[in-house]
């Protein structure tokens, strides 16, 4: 459960001792279910990056508080929102963020790394997901030995390795044709539908969109759910 | 993290970027090397004024010279601790000529009790100890200095010739070739007041060769039974002095101190090697310092590959962050590669030092013999020591320097924003 209430955030900009207030988080406040796939939509600077920065712990908001399945991580010092994240989150990017000079495999092991797993558990768990994404046949390969569509697999793989409540997909098809888009958001729905997971889906794109459970849109800083 | 994963994520960094990290790598051990090749002069030189005083016997020695000392004092020298003999030295304080044939010699006399000099002296080279009062032991080059008329003369011109060529002649070729044991041979001894003693004395042994090759023994020793025959004569009694002979040289300092506090005239070669020793001590920290100027040189190289690291790995830093690893890991990760250079920089350093510290010791001296026509060899100098106490000191301030080094560009690597981080093109 993802909890939101009354989050604010205005950033300065402009040359020092003029600077312009942009006020891009207007007291924000929603709740996401277990489960839910929800969709963020809105136009550029509509704020809703922002918005997943703030709940994943990458910035603090000026005003409100964020409670991720009960626990409160507005006040978490940057250690403890790096631990939190690794436990709770899974994170997909629209350029697929992934290490150039690591393979499928090694890229998807990383966060097991970080949380100190063995490598012989490390080696059959990531075999394994590799096989339940499709990703058996390019194991070894390197990013730029991939297409965009098995990049944003092996990132998925990555978010999902830990097995975390949460996946925070900032424009996951953003980079992708419409055909392995269709892809990606297909495997997105098997995945909710087979873990449980629930998938948090910042967007501007519609189609993307219609795939999540809920819409929420952002608009000058404020967030409306759409129907 | 486990520590393997975090070796294996520097090593790939590493090997990513080997030909910074090798030339980085080369700065260290660069720095290092001057380092500790440096300090090793100091320890060297050290090492080489020590060895020549270590090799004097003198060093387990005490000289006790002092007028206001007891007899019962003296009597109980020999029952302190750590104290093998005490020997009373009895000077003869005026010329003394020996006389064989047409041979003549001019030297010095000493009076001991025999029993105690046997005891600290050991072995003759030749003969026995005096057991008579008109027996006597002579320096083992006495023989050599018995010279008459044509061999003085033949000794002036060597000794001229050998100088114009700077060189030196100790008179190997003249003196009295016969076997100077079993000889009489007539001691005169006269003083200011034209006093005189005229005596035969019956030579019964020599003493060993002294330990430096340039010196010259030609030494007369009576027992002190002898000196009765020179009664009489001024000044009286004769000067002396006792020698304190410990078993060991550790065990010097302790008698020295406890004679000093009682306020007798004492001295030993150990005082001097404490001088020499905090003269040195200054002199390697001198050479150390400047030494450290070359490493702190070879650091600045270390921060500007560890900040080109940092910057060149923003995004990945980023994405680490974001997935979920501590700031406390990042900077692990980055100064364990600055430690890495740093390790791996003096490791080498410290085998190369050893290889120019064991050449230069063997090539000096051939070098210095060639320039300046001098045997070095025979000196036994050390040019050069690297004892482990100065790879300790310059180790602890290699990778002490690269850690530091690293330790700017490891911060700066956490305070990357995760989201500046991840908008960087891939």
């Amino acid at each position: 459960m993802i909890e939101v209430q009354n989050i604010a955030h205005t950033f300065l900009i402009g040359k020092k001792g003029a600077e312009q207030p942009i006020h891009v988080l207007k007291a924000i406040s929603f709740t996401i279910k277990p489960k839910e796939i929800v969709a963020i939509v809105g136009k550029s600077g509509s704020g809703k990056s922002t918005l997943l920065q703030v709940m994943a712990g990458f910035m603090k908001a000026d005003t409100g508080s964020v409670k991720i399945n009960g626990k409160e991580t507005t006040g978490l010092n940057e250690a403890e929102h790096a631990a939190f994240r690794l436990t709770n989150f899974g994170f997909v990017f629209q350029n697929f963020q992934l290490m150039p000079g690591l393979t499928a495999a090694e890229n998807i092991e990383l966060p097991l790394k970080l949380q100190g797993i063995p490598a012989s558990e490390r080696k059959s768990r990531v075999e394994a997901l590799m096989q339940r994404i499709g990703l058996a046949e390019v194991a070894a390969h390197y990013p730029n030995e991939l297409s965009g569509g098995q990049q944003q697999r092996v990132s998925i793989g990555r978010a999902l390795i830990t097995n975390p409540p949460i996946i925070l997909a900032d424009e996951p098809t953003g980079s992708l044709d419409s055909e392995t888009e269709q892809e990606i958001l297909q495997l997105i729905a098997d995945l909710n539908k087979a873990f449980g997971i629930t998938f948090v889906i910042i967007t501007h794109d519609d189609e993307v969109a219609s795939f999540a459970h809920r819409r929420l849109k952002m608009h000058d800083g404020q967030l409306k759910e759409e129907a | 993290m486990l520590l393997k994963d975090q070796l294996d994520f520097v090593k790939q960094h590493i090997v990513k970027n080997k030909m910074r990290v090798f030339m980085t790598i080369l700065a260290a051990t660069i720095g290092c090397a001057f380092l500790i090749v440096l300090a090793s002069v100091g320890f060297g030189l050290q090492q080489t004024v020590k060895n020549e005083i270590l090799s004097d016997e003198a060093v387990t020695r005490i000289q006790l010279y002092d007028d206001s000392l007891t007899k019962e004092r003296a009597a109980s020298l020999k029952d302190e601790d750590n104290v093998k003999a005490v020997v009373q030295k009895t000077h003869l304080p005026m010329a003394l000529k020996s006389e064989l044939d047409d041979r003549e010699a001019h030297s010095e006399g000493k009076f001991y009790d025999m029993t105690a000099f046997q005891k600290v002296n050991g072995k003759l080279a030749q003969g026995s100890y005096p057991k008579a009062a008109d027996e006597i032991v002579v320096g083992y080059h006495y023989a050599q200095r018995l010279m008459n008329e044509a061999d003085q003369e033949a000794y002036n011109e060597k000794v001229e010739a050998a100088n114009k060529k700077q060189e030196n002649y100790m008179g190997e070729d003249e003196g009295f070739k016969g076997n100077i044991v079993g000889q009489t041979v007539t001691l005169t001894v006269e003083n200011d007041e034209e006093q005189q003693v005229v005596k035969p004395f019956k030579v019964v042994g020599i003493l060993q060769a002294p330990s430096y090759e340039w010196m010259i023994d030609n030494q007369v020793i009576f027992s002190d039974k002898a000196i009765n025959f020179f009664a009489g004569l001024q000044p009286d009694p004769f000067p002396s002095e006792y020698i304190i002979h410990m078993d060991s040289m550790e065990n010097v300092k302790p008698l020295l101190t406890k004679l000093k506090k009682e306020g007798l005239g004492v001295y030993s070669v150990i005082e001097q090697m404490d001088q020499i020793n905090v003269f040195f001590a200054v002199f390697k920290a001198g050479l150390l310092f400047v030494g450290t100027i070359a490493v702190l040189i070879a650091s600045i190289g270390i921060f500007n590959t560890m900040t080109m690291a940092v910057t060149e790995r923003t995004r990945e830093i980023g994405v680490l962050k974001a997935i979920g690893a501590s700031p406390k890991l990042i900077q692990r990760l980055f100064l364990m590669e600055s430690a890495f250079i740093g390790i791996v920089g003096t490791v080498i350093a410290v085998i190369i030092s050893y290889v120019i510290s064991v050449t230069v010791n063997f090539a000096l001296p051939i070098v210095l013999e060639m320039a300046t026509g001098e045997d070095i060899g025979e000196r036994e100098m050390i040019f050069s020591a690297i004892p482990w106490q100065l790879v300790v000191i310059a180790s602890a301030i290699s990778i002490g320097v690269a850690m530091i080094s690293g330790w700017r560009p490891a911060r700066k690597a956490t305070k990357i924003d995760v989201i500046q981080a991840l908008r960087q093109e891939v």
